[in-house]
């Protein structure tokens, strides 16, 4: 398991979507942690310290994996990073029709031609 | 596995799930380009929400779903989530200029 720094993580994730374009998946998992041993944790509470929490991303491609950890402070700058990640990637899913009226006169013209399509 | 069909009601029942046990709920995503398919998970590792897609609108959603957790793991689930709420307000506020002008 590699631990990164933010923006090599956020490279890696880039050059991992590319990689499984053709065949395989990618898995990103979002967990709250403080990084911290439970026992350290008891302590910290007992003392009447603040915890700080943390967001650990990890990313695997099922053979590889990265991850990170975001805090308060960077967690803007990452949530913007990481959605412009997934919007040009994310390009096989489909689009829908926003006309509906498109959608029924499709079906209708479908019902009573054959199934081979048609190039206007 | 339990496949929710409505997105709201994922998006409310995870949010539920994770307040109730901040430590231990997780949320995970997985796309396939090949099959084209996007599916998540929120887990507290006692019960299990999932949600799959195949559609380009949905990842838009997903991404508002991603600040959504992203805030509150990394604030603390006591947030008020007043980013989103806030998002919604400032898209309310121009749709009600614009029918003040058209009167």
């Amino acid at each position: 398991m590699v631990l990164l720094q933010l923006d090599p993580f956020l490279n890696e994730l880039t050059s991992m979507f590319e990689r499984s374009t053709e065949t395989g998946s990618v898995w990103v998992t979002l967990k709250r942690s403080t990084l911290k041993s439970k026992a350290v944790r008891n302590k910290m509470a007992t003392a009447g310290e603040a915890i700080e929490y943390r967001c650990l991303i990890r990313a695997t491609n099922g053979k590889k994996t990265i991850s990170t950890s975001v805090g308060a402070k960077d967690h803007q700058r990452f949530q913007a990073s990481y959605a412009t990640i997934l919007k040009a990637h994310m390009t096989s899913l489909k689009k829908r029709e926003r006309k509906e009226k498109k959608k029924s006169a499709e079906a209708d013209k479908r019902e009573g031609t054959s199934k081979r399509p048609k190039k206007s | 596995m339990v496949y929710i069909t409505s997105w709201d009601e994922f998006v409310e029942r995870s949010v539920q799930l994770f307040r109730a046990d901040p430590d231990a709920t997780r949320y995970v995503m997985k796309y396939r380009h090949c099959d084209g398919k996007l599916v998540l998970k929120v887990t507290d590792n006692r019960e299990c929400l999932k949600y799959k897609t195949d559609q380009a609108q949905e990842a838009k959603k997903m991404e508002k779903l991603n600040n959504i957790f992203f805030t509150l793991m990394a604030r603390g689930p006591e947030v008020d989530l007043s980013e989103v709420t806030g998002k919604e307000q400032t898209d309310a506020q121009p749709t009600k200029r614009g029918r003040g002008r058209k009167q």
